[in-house]
C-alpha cells in the first residue's frame, strides 16, 4: 500500500513536471494537466501518510548510485508520513484553489513553466522529509530552495521581486552551507550520509561536535523556518511569489526545517540533551513569537503580515519543542512527549490555516488587484464566502476556541506550565516567562487580524477596486473552503489526532502517553493529568453555539417584535463618508505608542498653509514607517563589509589580458619554484 | 648532437623576443620549427622509433610551412610590420628571459639524473622554451605576436615530450598537431575581427570590454 502510493505520488508529480511545457500555447490545458496531477499526487501523499502513520514498521527503498556516499533512499517512518501528511493536506487544498487562482495569469506568465515549477516544488518538499541519506537530503532540499526561489520571481517584472528573490537566495544559501557542516559533522563520525549511521553511529560524538552540530543545525535549518533574526528574507518573499506558491512557503515549506529540526536533535542527536539546548530553542521561540506579532502588526501589505504571522508561529512549535527538549533534560519523559506533541500539533494547524488565510489573500488579489489593506473594506458584502472562509483562518490564527490553533496553544501552555516539576529554580522561572510572552502574542495577535479582517472586510469599500471586487470563482472557494474544514475539525477532534501523533512521540521521546493525554473517553484532553487540567472543545463548541443561541431567543423573548428597516449606519446625523474610516495605520497606533522603544517610529507630519494665514492648512502629508532593526543594526554592517571587500577586489579584475596572462605565469613560476 | 639543436632551438627564441618586425619573428618561429623537426628526426634515427619521423615531417609541414603562411597573410592585411609598444622592452626582456633560462635549469637539476634516456638534457631547455613562449605573450601587445607566442610554448612542450619520452604516441601527436592548426586559423579570424572593432590588434585595447 505504501510503496503503490509512493509510486503513484512520484509519478503524478513528475508528470506534473514534464508535460505542462509540452503544450506550450494553451495555458487552459497546462493549468488542468499541472493542478490536475498535483492534485492527484496529493491525494496519493494522504494515503502515504495516512498508512505511514498507521503502520507498525516503516517504509525504508534505498537504490544505489554511481556517485560515491549518495544513495537514492527513502524511510517513511512515523514523523516522516505526519509530515508528507501536512504537505499533501495542504498541497491538495492549494491545488483545487490554483484552477481558478491562476486564470488572472493566462497570457501573463508562462503557465507551462509554472505549474512545472509547482509540481518540483511540491514534489522536492515530500522528498526533503522522506530521505534518509544525507546526501540524497542535501540535493533535494537544495532544489527545493531553488524552485522555491523560482517561483518566487514569477513576477519578474517588477523590481522589488527581483529584490526579494536575491534576497531569499543569499539567505536560503547561508542556511545551507551550515545544514552541510552539520552533516559533515556526523559525516566524519559516521563514515556514511546514511540516517542510520548518523542516528547509531560507531562510536558517539565527542561532546564539543555535538554543540556544533546542535548550533549549526539551528542557524542552518533556523534560516529556512524563519527564527529571529534570520527571518528577514521571510517577509519579502513570500509576499512576492504568487499567492498559492506563498500558501505553500509559508504553510508548508517552512515546515520542513521544523522536521529536518526534530530529525536531527530528538533522532540523531537523542537521548541526553544539555539544558541549555532546550533553553536556547525556547528562547529563540518566545523571542520569535513576540517579534513575529508585532512586526505582523505594523504591516498594511496583507500577505506581509501574514508572512510575519508565520514567524510567529514557527516560535510557537519551537516553544513546545524547546519545552519538550527541557524535560527530556530531566528524564521527565512524559513531559517532553507532550511538549513534542503540541509543536507537532500546532505544525499541522499552523499548515492549514496558513495556507487558509494566504489563499483568502490571493482571492482579495484576485478580485482588487491590490495587496495594501487601506485600499479594501467593505468586501464582506461583495465576496461574502471568501469573508467567511477568511474570519475561520483568522480565529484560528488568533487561537480562539473552537479552532484548532486553540488546543495547540493550549497544549503548548499546558507544557510550560508543567515546569513547576522541573528540579532546577531558574528553569521553574523561566518557563513561565515564556509562557507570558506567549500570552501576550496570543493577545498581539488577535489584535492583528482584528485589524486585518475588520478594516479589509467590514465598513465602506476604500477604493474604486474595492468597489468594484466581485466573488472568486468556485474552484477558489472551495479550495479554502476545504482548508477552513480542516481548521475546524482539527480543533473539535483532538481525539482522534492525538493518538496519531503519540505514535510520532513515542518514539523520539521514549514513552507513549496516549492513554494519559485524553480523558473522559476521548471527549476531553489533558495535559498527562487530568486532575491538573483538561479541555474539550467539542464541549467548549457546544457551549459557545447554544450561548449564542441563547442570546438570540433571550432578545427574541424579550425584546419586542423586530421590524426590519434597511437604512444607512447612524453617523450623527452626517453623511459617512470613507474619510471617516479607521486606517490600519490609526488602528495600531496605541500598540506602536507602547512599543516605540522596539519600533522606533519616524514621523513625518508636513504641512501647507494658506498663504493669507497660518491658522488654515490648504494639504497635510503624513508619512510613518518603522525602522528594520535587524536589517539595520545586523544585515546592513555585513551587507556593506561584503561589498567594500568586493571593491577592493574588483582591482585585481583589470580586464587586461597580458595582465591575466602574467597572474598565470607568476602562479607557474611561483610553484615551480615551490615545489623544488 | 641533441643538445646542440636544442640549444639552436632556444637561441631561435632569443630572437624572437629581441625582433620587432613581425614578419621576421614569423620567419624566426618556421625557422624554430624546422630545427625542431631536426631534433625529432635525429632522435628518431638514434633511437629506431620511427613514428617520430612523422612527427618530425608534420612539424614541418604544419609548423614551417602552413602556419607561417597564414601568419604572414594575417600581417599582410593587416598591414602592421611593426610592433613599436611593448610591455616590456627589449632589453628588460632578453634579462628576463635569461632568468627564466636559469630558473628553468634550476628546477629541472634534481629531476634530469634520474632520466635513463639521451635525450635527458633537453628537458631544462624545453621547460625554458615554454616559459619564454609564455612570457612572449604578456610582453608584446600586437594579438600576432601573441600567437607566436603561444606557438613557440607548444614547441617547447612538443621538445618537452621527446626529451622525456621519446615522443608522445602518435596518435596525440596528431590530435595535437590538428589542434594547433585549428588554433592558428581561428586566432587569424578573430585577429581580423579585434581590427574590425578596435581598429588595431593592439589587444591591451580589450579593456574597454569591462563593464
Amino acid at each position: 500500500m505504501m510503496t503503490i502510493s509512493l509510486l503513484g505520488l512520484l509519478a503524478c508529480y513528475s508528470g506534473g513536471i514534464f508535460l505542462p511545457p509540452c503544450l506550450p500555447g494553451r495555458p487552459r490545458a497546462q493549468n488542468f494537466i499541472a493542478n490536475g496531477l498535483a492534485i492527484v499526487a496529493s491525494l496519493f501523499g494522504l494515503v502515504l501518510g495516512l498508512t505511514g502513520l498507521l503502520a507498525s514498521e516503516p517504509l525504508a527503498i534505498s537504490i544505489p548510485s554511481t556517485l560515491p556516499f549518495l544513495t537514492f533512499a527513502v524511510r517513511i517512518d512515523p514523523l516522516a508520513a505526519f509530515f508528507v501528511l501536512t504537505i499533501s493536506l495542504a498541497g491538495l487544498a492549494v491545488s483545487i484553489y490554483a484552477f481558478g487562482y491562476l486564470t488572472k495569469f493566462y497570457g501573463q506568465t508562462s503557465l507551462g513553466l509554472l505549474g512545472s515549477l509547482y509540481n518540483g516544488f511540491l514534489l522536492s518538499m515530500t522528498l526533503v522529509v522522506i530521505a534518509d541519506n544525507g546526501f540524497f537530503f542535501l540535493i533535494v532540499w537544495e532544489v527545493m530552495s531553488l524552485v522555491s526561489y523560482f517561483l518566487v520571481v514569477t513576477e519578474h517584472e517588477k523590481s522589488e521581486v527581483r529584490y526579494a528573490g536575491l534576497f531569499y537566495l543569499i539567505m536560503t544559501h547561508v542556511g545551507t552551507a551550515f545544514i552541510i557542516l552539520t552533516f559533515l559533522i556526523f559525516f566524519q563520525q559516521a563514515g556514511s550520509f546514511s540516517f542510520e549511521t548518523f542516528r547509531h553511529p560507531e562510536s558517539p560524538l565527542p561532546e564539543g561536535l555535538r554543540t556544533l552540530a546542535f548550533l549549526f543545525a539551528l542557524i542552518g535549518f533556523g534560516t529556512k523556518a524563519g527564527i529571529v533574526p534570520l527571518h528577514v528574507w521571510l517577509p519579502y518573499a513570500h509576499p512576492a511569489a504568487p499567492s498559492h506558491v506563498s500558501a505553500l512557503m509559508s504553510g508548508v515549506m517552512i515546515k520542513t526545517a521544523i522536521y529536518a529540526l526534530i530529525r536531527v536533535y530528538f533522532d540523531f542527536l537523542g537521548g541526553q540533551f544539555p539544558w541549555w539546548w532546550g533553553f536556547t530553542i525556547l528562547a529563540v521561540g518566545a523571542v520569535s513569537a513576540l517579534l513575529g506579532v508585532m512586526y505582523a502588526l505594523m504591516e498594511h501589505d496583507l500577505k506581509s503580515l501574514l508572512a510575519f504571522h508565520s514567524v510567529e508561529n514557527i516560535g510557537i512549535i519551537l516553544l513546545g519543542i524547546g519545552a519538550g527538549m527541557i524535560f527530556q533534560t530531566y528524564g521527565l519523559q512524559e513531559f517532553a512527549a507532550l511538549g513534542l506533541l503540541a509543536g507537532l500539533y500546532h505544525t499541522i494547524n499552523h499548515a492549514m490555516f496558513k495556507a487558509l488565510l494566504f489563499l483568502g489573500a490571493g482571492s482579495l488579489l484576485y478580485a482588487t488587484h491590490t495587496r495594501n489593506m487601506e485600499e479594501y473594506g467593505g468586501l464582506l458584502k461583495r465576496m461574502p464566502w471568501t469573508g467567511f472562509f477568511f474570519l475561520v483562518g483568522a480565529v484560528s490564527i488568533s487561537a480562539l476556541p473552537p479552532t484548532n490553533g486553540f488546543v495547540s496553544e493550549w497544549l503548548v501552555f499546558q507544557s510550560l506550565f508543567l515546569s513547576f516539576h522541573l528540579p532546577v529554580v531558574l528553569l521553574n522561572l523561566i518557563l513561565p516567562i515564556a509562557a507570558a510572552m506567549l500570552a501576550l502574542t496570543g493577545v498581539l495577535a488577535l489584535a492583528c487580524f482584528a485589524k486585518a479582517f475588520g478594516l479589509s472586510f467590514l465598513a465602506l469599500p476604500r477604493s474604486t477596486h474595492a468597489r468594484h471586487a466581485e466573488e472568486v470563482p468556485i474552484t477558489m472557494r472551495v479550495g479554502m473552503g476545504g482548508l477552513a474544514v480542516a481548521c475546524v475539525f482539527l480543533g473539535l477532534a483532538p481525539m482522534v489526532v492525538l493518538p496519531l501523533l503519540d505514535r510520532i512521540t513515542g518514539p523520539l521521546a521514549g514513552v507513549s502517553i496516549e492513554g494519559r493525554v485524553l480523558a473522559l473517553d476521548g471527549w476531553a484532553v489533558a495535559p498527562t493529568n487530568v486532575e491538573f487540567s483538561s479541555l474539550s472543545t467539542p464541549a467548549l463548541a457546544l457551549m459557545l453555539v447554544s450561548l449564542a443561541g441563547l442570546g438570540l431567543l433571550l432578545a427574541w423573548a424579550l425584546g419586542g417584535r423586530l421590524r426590519k428597516r434597511y437604512y444607512k449606519t447612524w453617523g450623527c446625523g452626517i453623511n459617512l463618508t470613507l474619510r471617516m474610516e479607521y486606517t490600519a495605520t490609526g488602528f495600531v497606533q496605541p500598540i506602536k505608542r507602547i512599543f516605540s522603544t522596539l519600533y522606533q517610529p519616524t514621523i513625518k507630519l508636513e504641512t501647507e498653509f494658506l498663504e493669507e494665514s497660518h491658522y488654515f492648512a490648504k494639504r497635510r502629508r503624513f508619512e510613518f514607517y518603522i525602522e528594520p532593526l535587524f536589517q539595520k543594526y545586523l544585515y546592513d554592517p555585513v551587507v556593506l563589509f561584503f561589498s567594500a571587500t568586493a571593491d577592493h577586489l574588483r582591482i585585481v579584475q583589470a580586464g587586461s589580458l597580458h595582465l591575466y596572462l602574467a597572474y598565470i605565469f607568476v602562479t607557474l613560476v611561483v610553484l615551480l619554484l615551490v615545489a623544488v | 648532437m641533441v643538445d646542440l639543436c636544442s640549444a639552436l632551438l632556444l637561441l631561435t627564441c632569443f630572437a624572437i623576443v629581441a625582433q620587432r618586425r613581425l614578419s621576421a619573428c614569423v620567419d624566426l618561429f618556421a625557422l624554430q620549427s624546422v630545427f625542431l623537426a631536426a631534433t625529432a628526426a635525429l632522435v628518431a634515427f638514434l633511437t629506431g622509433i620511427h613514428h617520430i619521423y612523422v612527427a618530425a615531417a608534420l612539424t614541418v609541414v604544419i609548423k614551417a610551412i602552413v602556419l607561417p603562411r597564414i601568419l604572414k597573410k594575417v600581417i599582410e592585411r593587416l598591414n602592421v610590420t611593426r610592433e613599436l609598444q611593448m610591455n616590456i622592452n627589449v632589453p628588460a626582456g632578453l634579462l628576463i628571459c635569461c632568468a627564466l633560462v636559469i630558473l628553468a635549469f634550476f628546477i629541472t637539476q634534481p629531476i634530469i639524473p634520474l632520466g635513463f634516456l639521451l635525450t635527458r638534457d633537453s628537458l631544462a631547455i624545453a621547460l625554458a622554451i615554454v616559459l619564454i613562449g609564455f612570457f612572449t605573450m604578456i610582453a608584446r601587445k600586437k594579438a600576432v605576436t601573441q600567437v607566436v607566442g603561444f606557438l613557440v610554448m607548444e614547441n617547447g612542450l612538443f621538445l618537452g615530450a621527446t626529451a622525456a619520452a621519446y615522443g608522445m604516441p602518435l596518435i596525440v601527436e596528431l590530435g595535437v598537431f590538428f589542434d594547433v592548426l585549428v588554433a592558428g586559423l581561428i586566432v587569424g579570424i578573430y585577429t581580423h575581427r579585434i581590427q574590425d572593432a578596435f581598429d588595431s590588434v593592439d589587444t591591451s585595447k580589450l579593456t574597454v570590454l569591462k563593464e
